[in-house]
């Protein structure tokens, strides 16, 4: 990655969109303090991010991270028994982020009998439950079909409109990130740069559905395939700077 | 008729042609009339009927070691030897698991001591602790260890990243990951090795027997006596009791893994 500079405002939803191999997990892992980067640094609050994993900061994998072995009430417990959240305060908390993930009656599955939709639904759940101030999503509804991607689309921005966490989205849907996001940073392809930072102005609340259908959708939607279909445009070997940017 | 009932069936079939044949087998003279000479001798082998009766007289009051007492200490031993074997065989294997270097650096003490044959160790074994039940489990504890080590080595270091980020991510510390992510990942690789450790620890006791005499007691015991007198049906006794403990642990075990790793998707469905 090269010059990848940007700014997220507190309470924003912004999406990181680019070509596979442009960096943005990277950004993503290097906002979480899973890498560090050899030149350049994130701030958070104004102060550098040290160590893995800060405290307030959720992460929610493309990959299915669930816990196999635990059922899905002791899945959305994790962050609560790691923090020494105990007794009927936990119960009460995981009941209720359960329902809120309209799990109510799968408590005691375990995930290898739930869909993949329902396993990352408890992926989020999971996230939210102990209330982090910064969402961090690695394409985490990547692996859905595109009709579980729409009810999960309603579903998060429903439960962050009522939380209005940060959060940075990484995607290469790009109809995914007009659905949800404020900002849109689009990534060059490799070496990853910043290319544009383009602002959604689409109003909120968002329906998922009928706003696929709108003229403004259909705007954006034109704006941002125009600009990211120049990085698909270069013939993948014409490049003088090719190889892995991890 | 269910499909369970049929294999049954064909279970029980084999049994009886097996028992019979060799019933049959060893009941045929070469020339008639005349003893001692059979097509197959039961002298070697012996015979179904006479094991049964062997079976019940051992089994009796009227021997001064029964059948029964020499069983338990089999399976006293073993179990010991099992229960050693496997807790540390599973701690040390978690350690070296998530500890890299020092898994390199034991690395060549680990395979050298593991390529061992394990026979080769008893006469030390037999020096150090005698022929009692301590030299049985150490014995069984030798081998039992390096197979719940090895695997649950490998399954601590298969563990998935993303799964410990995400525990990372939730709040977890060092010790919460331990618990929470790498014993039950590891757990399903270590239950991959109780099966054929139960077969191992098993063998470890039994050379402990036949080589510990009456004071190692056991059915290894009675193996080695049986040479003394070449008595067949004795021996036949012992390895047919050798081989139903060895089918009751196995099952015991299989128990106690449908229950800790029932999120398994393949033990979901045996539930019925």
């Amino acid at each position: 990655m090269d010059r990848a500079s940007f700014e997220v405002l507190e309470g924003e939803f912004v999406a990181i969109v680019g070509p596979s191999g442009c960096g943005k997990s990277t950004i993503l892992n290097m906002i979480g303090g899973l890498v560090t980067s050899s030149a350049g640094a994130v701030l958070v609050d104004g102060a550098p991010v040290t160590g893995a994993a800060p405290r307030h900061v959720g992460y929610v994998f493309q990959k299915d991270t669930v816990f196999p072995w635990r059922t899905v009430a002791r899945n959305v417990a994790l962050g609560l028994e790691y923090r020494g959240v105990a007794g009927p305060e936990r119960a009460r908390r995981v009941r209720e982020a359960v329902a809120l993930a309209g799990l109510a009656g799968f408590e005691e599955a375990f995930p290898a009998t739930l869909s993949g939709g329902m396993r990352q639904r408890v992926a989020l759940m999971r996230t939210l439950v102990v209330d982090p101030e910064i969402l961090l999503m690695d394409e985490p509804f990547g692996a859905l079909d595109t009709h579980t991607k729409l009810v999960l689309h309603a579903e998060l921005l429903a439960l962050w409109e009522a939380r209005r966490q940060t959060v940075v989205f990484v995607t290469h849907d790009l109809s995914e990130a007009i659905t949800l996001a404020d900002r849109i940073v689009v990534m060059t392809r490799r070496p990853g740069r910043v290319k544009m930072v383009h602002e959604v102005k689409l109003t909120r609340p968002r329906d998922v559905i009928a706003l696929r259908e709108s003229d403004e959708y259909a705007r954006e939607y034109g704006r941002l395939w125009h600009v990211l279909g120049e990085e698909f445009a270069y013939p993948q070997g014409g490049h003088p700077q090719g190889g892995p940017s991890k | 008729m269910t499909d369970r009932a049929r294999v049954n069936l064909w279970r029980v079939a084999i049994l009886v042609a097996l028992l019979g044949g060799w019933e049959w087998l060893t009941g045929i003279k070469a020339i008639s009339r005349t003893p001692g000479l059979y097509w197959i001798d039961p002298f070697f082998i012996s015979r179904p009927s006479a094991i049964a009766r062997r079976f019940v007289y051992l089994a009796s009051g009227e021997v001064r070691l029964s059948l029964w007492q020499m069983a338990l200490s089999t399976v006293q031993s073993t179990l010991w030897g099992f229960v050693v074997g496997v807790s540390t065989g599973f701690v040390a294997g978690l350690v070296l698991g998530r500890n890299d270097r020092l898994a390199r650096v034991l690395e060549p003490y680990i395979i050298a001591f593991n390529s061992l044959p394990r026979i080769a160790l008893v006469p030390l074994v037999t020096m150090i602790f005698g022929f009692g039940l301590l030299a049985k489990v150490v014995l069984a504890w030798t081998i039992v260890f390096f197979i719940v080590f090895f695997n649950t080595f490998q399954g601590a270091r298969a563990v998935d990243a993303d799964l410990i980020h995400s525990a990372r991510f939730l709040g977890a510390g060092e010790r919460q990951i331990m618990r929470t992510v790498i014993v039950p990942s590891a757990l399903a690789w270590t239950f991959a090795a109780l099966t054929p450790s139960i077969s191992f620890a098993l063998i470890g006791v039994v050379v402990g027997e036949l080589l510990g005499g009456e004071s190692g007691g056991g059915l290894g015991y009675l193996i080695t006596q049986s040479l003394g007198t070449l008595n067949a049906a004795d021996m036949m006794v012992a390895l047919v009791s050798l081989g139903a403990i060895g089918i009751v642990m196995a099952l015991g075990i299989k128990q106690v893994e449908r229950r800790l790793l029932r999120w398994r998707p393949e033990y979901r469905t045996e539930r019925a």
